[in-house]
């Protein structure tokens, strides 16, 4: 699925466009607030939801290959954290909804689960 | 326990028992038979009950403890401690398993026992820190081959600063970039920079000190090696169980300090060394192979 079509769908503020932007293809969605375990099941593709707003968030995403973050939970985003996803060209995303409503809206799509768990 | 034991048989007197200890200075004496068996023994208590009662000139056999508690020569200091706790005797003698007298230890031969291993502990101690400061070897050497290392050639360098802790990870996504722009491998290059990221933090996180990134490559393999001069790290087998962290509830905000940072690097990297020692530092080494053939 397009990327601005998960934009669209749940209705984020985008904080950060790449160049490629409308051609980002989300391959599967991802869910945690631990970097660390950001960095044992990221996938290269995926689309990383966190309620981690800090710079972290954005720099464990490039590690890993993701192919945007969308901030969660949380009512603002620090600048540091915008400025680290232009600099890293990831595409970041937020939202004030929680996690599980976000991740219960984007399971309807029929988005894959980037642990590789069947649906 | 001492061997050159003092003792008496069956037929001396408690008075001469009494002039043995008077003289050699002790307080108590086993008493042996002819095969050199133990069979009793003699305590300064019972001279002194001996003197009230006035038989000091009787025959030690009538007089004598007989059933003696005693210890074996291959018990250990353990064993002895507890009984000597146990039954509240100043001395046991040591007999073998056909009840021959071997010798005698007091509770002075298990407190100067005690003492000689502070000093052989005090001693290791001494040693182990003057090693470390003369050389620090490891430093300088290649953890995974033992080479000399040679940090002004390494492909990538990085300067990990550890004021801020939203810069940790900045070396591994440059490295992640730099190896990206060399070779063709992007898997590979991945793995190298999630495990990197994970060192780099912890040098960020735990460390109190600043760091350094060196990052060797070639077309069979990425070699990273990430150190620093903090900290260190108290017990590393402890360090690489998943789960165990000594991080901060700060550290935690910012989506590490699970204690899964070392899991993550061993299970990223195909070889993966840890030297470590309080005080004087971290050294991480990791070596990540090329399985697919050209890179």
């Amino acid at each position: 699925m397009k990327l601005t079509e998960v934009v669209e769908y749940l209705g984020c503020k985008v904080l950060n466009k790449t160049p490629d932007y409308n051609n980002i293809i989300i391959e599967s969605v991802g869910t945690a607030d631990l970097m660390s375990d950001v960095l044992v099941f990221g996938k290269p593709g995926m689309l990383l939801i966190t309620g981690l707003n800090s710079p972290q968030c954005v720099r464990t995403a490039s590690v890993v290959g993701a192919s945007a973050v969308l901030i969660v939970r949380k009512l603002s985003v620090q600048d540091a954290t915008i400025q680290l996803a232009a600099a890293l060209e990831v595409p970041l995303l937020h939202l004030t909804s929680s996690t599980y409503k976000t991740c219960g809206l984007l399971y309807k799509l029929g988005l894959q689960d980037s642990r590789g768990e069947s649906l | 326990m001492k061997k050159d034991v003092v003792f008496l048989n069956r037929g001396h007197t408690l008075w001469q028992a009494k002039e043995l200890m008077r003289i050699k200075k002790i307080s108590g004496v086993p008493i042996i038979d002819k095969k050199r068996c133990l069979i009793g023994i003699v305590s300064i208590e019972d001279i002194i009950v001996a003197l009230e009662k006035n038989y000091i000139s009787d025959l030690l056999e009538n007089h004598m403890t007989k059933s003696v508690i005693t210890v074996a020569p291959e018990d250990n200091m353990e064993k002895i401690i507890q009984k000597f706790n146990r039954f509240d005797f100043g001395r046991f003698p040591v007999v073998d398993k056909n009840n021959v007298l071997k010798g005698l230890i007091t509770k002075n031969d298990i407190l100067e026992t005690i003492l000689g291993q502070f000093t052989i502990i005090y001693d290791h101690d001494v040693r182990r820190e003057e090693i470390l400061n003369k050389e620090m070897e490891w430093f300088n050497k290649s953890l995974i081959t033992g080479n000399t290392l040679d940090k002004k050639e390494a492909d990538f360098e990085f300067h990990i600063q550890y004021t801020d802790v939203n810069l940790a990870g900045m070396g591994a996504a440059r490295l992640k970039k730099f190896l990206n722009s060399k070779m063709n491998n992007p898997e590979l290059v991945r793995k190298a920079s999630i495990a990197t990221y994970e060192a780099e933090v912890n040098v960020v996180i735990h460390s109190g000190s600043n760091g350094y990134l060196y990052c060797w490559f070639n077309d069979k393999e990425i070699n990273v090696r990430i150190e620093d001069h903090g900290k260190g790290i108290e017990n590393v087998d402890k360090a690489m169980q998943e789960g165990f962290s000594t991080a901060s509830d700060h550290v935690r905000e910012l989506g590490f300090g699970a204690g899964i940072g070392l899991v993550n690097m061993k299970r990223y990297s195909d070889k993966m060394v840890v030297v470590s020692e309080v005080g004087k530092g971290v050294v991480v080494e990791m070596s990540f192979y090329n399985k697919t053939g050209g890179v």
